[in-house]
């Protein structure tokens, strides 16, 4: 066993592996806790339901409300599971672990970020058509709503990482989250939901993938270094 | 260069030449807003369109402006704290956070109601008005973070990456908004653009008006700066001084 | 690894200021002070997880800040939050430490979790052990890593007689070999290597 102490400690293993055992780590973790994968799919079925029950069951009215329900749900639903991301990790150390480690941290967030996302954002893309088609939304825009909440979702996932990172270390956090992480998501939220609502309109869509585009290339890019200065703040 | 800006970081240097500041800043202010309201509300024409309704500009304009500047201002100043640790630069964003979301406020308001004079609603979905709104709540973000965070280091560096993000958001924001409103109702953001093509006797007072608001801005976070400073230095030797001094006089 | 000149303020409350720490390859150096006294904040200081200090840090002669990677690569630190997650089985918290830094085998950490008295205990989600169990999951990390440096903050508190002795052959163990250990602790070592004190009480009552 003395022979593996050495003062110059081979850090030979690339970053990849540092990424992809994180990134497995997490899932392997929701898979074990069966709440974690049921309960984004849950709300956003629950949430959706009730948008007829306090509109109105007329198809006129409910199609063309549709693809916001289905935008804002898929919102909700992102955010309230964004505490599974760094919470359980900040309560029995495993963070001040990831902190300590070699590897650059932006590439050990965004594994987090991208388990999440798979967790609470991928289920909610795979399960929006049969929403759509429970609010009537028209056929013709179905694929419009897959791939916006597609390139959509994981922008929500790498902007919440930012709040939850800036707040794990508080005690009552209330809101504070949702006050936070809301008004960042709304341009994916606006452009989102309008393309799917000009696809109805028979209205050209290439500009809004092309911005939904860029912003996911921003957040991808920007996001996690952001997340990662707001954990060493809050570990700190 | 650096000494100067050494010296700029320093609280106690702050305040002291703040104390010669002031007056002055005071004197411009109340000068400038005297002239600017008698123009404004007096001698300024009624708009061909608008009729007396025109003169709310004179507040909603300089208010909205100032309301701009205060995000990027606090990103700033954040990025000073993080990069510098430079104290003051903190105090500065505190102090900006509260009077940002007042003037974003005051904005809202003022557009409520001219768009009840023009546009016969207190409220419309306005590309303006929604993201100021929006940025309305960005403030009460970095507000609820600030105080939420009990450690005062933490949080001046968490809301300071917060300030940054909300900045780097802010324009993507406003972009997106003026184009998902733009689209379906170009109609209803008339008006607020009929400001340049007007003759001097409108844009004059409005330029006067603007500043009036901007050293009015600059005086209150000169004040709020002050207050924070003397709240975090209570315990350094000037400000014992200074406070004995005060009682003493 | 020299720290220079440490000052630390928490809640204006001034914990240290002026202090000196030498830690060579080779010794084990144990911080001691009461309740409070900035033990566990100076040991967060000298890992590099916390930043609200002044003074200097040097490792191998280079500046801290410098060089983040080359020190983490060749420290490992076990906190009062020991980093072991209670859904994850023992192995495979221990194959996500490691991974953070360099994967090793299979046969390493079943090895590692043995010598700390775990057999048996590999595949046995880590809620369903004690706060001993837990503690002796992190410690397995020692055994798995290949850093030179040990930072442990109160290594002892949650083992039982037989751990506490495990735990002191396998410090002295790894200073003999020329690796350097920085720990907290209020029990009464028990090595066979070179150990000196720091103590932040008596430093305070001096100044």
């Amino acid at each position: 066993m003395n022979n593996t102490v050495s003062s110059h400690a081979g850090t030979d293993i690339s970053t990849w592996q540092a990424f992809c055992a994180t990134l497995k780590r997490d899932l392997v973790i929701a898979l074990k806790r069966k709440n974690d994968l049921l309960n984004p799919i849950m709300f956003f079925l629950i949430v959706v339901s009730l948008f007829p029950l306090g509109i109105s069951p007329d198809p006129v009215e409910l199609s063309k409300v549709s693809a916001g329900v289905v935008w804002v749900s898929a919102l909700l639903a992102s955010m309230l599971s964004l505490d599974n991301l760094y919470r359980a990790d900040y309560e029995d150390g495993s963070l001040e672990q990831l902190l300590l480690s070699p590897q650059p941290l932006y590439f050990l967030v965004l594994a987090k970020n991208i388990a999440h996302w798979l967790i609470s954002g991928l289920p909610v893309v795979v399960l929006s058509p049969l929403l759509a088609y429970m609010l009537y939304l028209p056929s013709e825009a179905y694929w419009t709503l897959v791939l916006t909440l597609l390139i959509g979702t994981p922008v929500l996932s790498l902007f919440g990482s930012i709040g939850v990172a800036l707040t794990v270390g508080l005690g009552s956090r209330g809101l504070i989250l949702a006050v936070i992480v809301l008004p960042l998501s709304t341009p994916v939220l606006i452009i989102g939901a309008k393309a799917v609502t000009d696809v109805m309109f028979g209205l050209p869509i290439g500009n809004h993938f092309a911005l939904l585009g860029a912003i996911l290339a921003m957040a991808l890019t920007m996001a996690p270094l952001a997340s990662a200065a707001a954990l060493r703040i809050s570990v700190n | 260069m650096w000494l100067w800006f050494s010296k700029l970081g320093s609280p106690r240097w702050f305040y002291e030449l703040s104390n010669k500041w002031l007056p002055w800043l005071y004197a411009a202010m109340i000068a400038l807003m005297a002239i600017g309201l008698f123009w404004a509300l007096l001698i300024v024409p009624e708009d061909y369109q608008q009729g007396q309704t025109i003169r709310i500009m004179y507040v909603h304009v300089p208010v909205a402006s100032i309301s701009l500047a205060c995000f990027p201002l606090m990103a700033v100043a954040g990025t000073i704290t993080l990069v510098w640790k430079m104290k003051l630069a903190d105090m500065v964003a505190k102090s900006v956070a509260p009077i940002g979301a007042w003037f974003t406020g005051l904005a809202l308001a003022s557009g409520a109601i001219w768009g009840d004079q023009i546009w016969g609603t207190w409220w419309a979905w306005d590309a303006r008005l929604t993201s100021l709104l929006i940025q309305f709540f960005l403030f009460i973000g970095v507000i609820a973070l600030r105080s939420a965070i009990e450690s005062q280091d933490a949080a001046a560096k968490a809301c300071a990456i917060l300030a940054i993000v909300g900045a780097i958001n802010v324009p993507i924001i406003k972009y997106s908004v003026e184009w998902w409103n733009t689209l379906h109702q170009p109609a209803s953001s008339i008006s607020f653009d009929s400001v340049a093509p007007n003759p001097p006797e409108v844009w004059v007072p409005l330029l006067i008006m603007i500043s009036a608001v901007y050293v009015f801005f600059v005086i209150a976070l000169i004040l709020r700066t002050r207050n924070e400073i003397l709240q975090r230095e209570r315990r350094s030797q000037w400000v014992i001084d200074l406070v004995s001094r005060e009682k003493s006089v | 690894m020299q720290a220079r000149a440490l000052f630390c303020e928490r809640d204006e409350r001034v914990l240290f200021s002026g202090l000196d720490l030498d830690v060579h390859a080779g010794e084990l150096v144990q911080i001691k002070g009461s309740n409070g006294s900035g033990k566990t904040t100076l040991l967060r200081i000298l890992c590099g997880l916390n930043d609200d200090y002044e003074g200097d840090i040097h490792w191998k002669g280079e500046d801290l800040h410098e060089q983040r990677e080359n020190f983490f690569a060749s420290m490992i630190y076990i906190g009062h939050r020991v980093g072991v997650n209670r859904i994850l089985t023992p192995r495979e918290n221990l194959r996500w430490s490691a991974s953070l830094h360099a994967p090793v085998d299979d046969m390493r950490i079943v090895a590692a979790l043995g010598r700390l008295g775990l057999r048996a205990y590999e595949d046995i989600p880590c809620r369903n052990l004690s706060a001993g169990q837990t503690q002796r999951v992190a410690l397995s990390r020692l055994l798995i890593s290949a850093a030179s440096l040990w930072i442990l903050d109160e290594p002892f508190t949650t083992l039982d007689v037989q751990g506490v002795k495990n735990l002191e052959s396998l410090l002295s163990e790894h200073v003999n070999a020329g690796g350097a250990i920085v720990l907290t602790t209020h029990h009464a070592l028990n090595v066979t290597c070179p150990s000196r004190a720091l103590d932040l009480d008596t430093r305070r009552a001096a100044a």
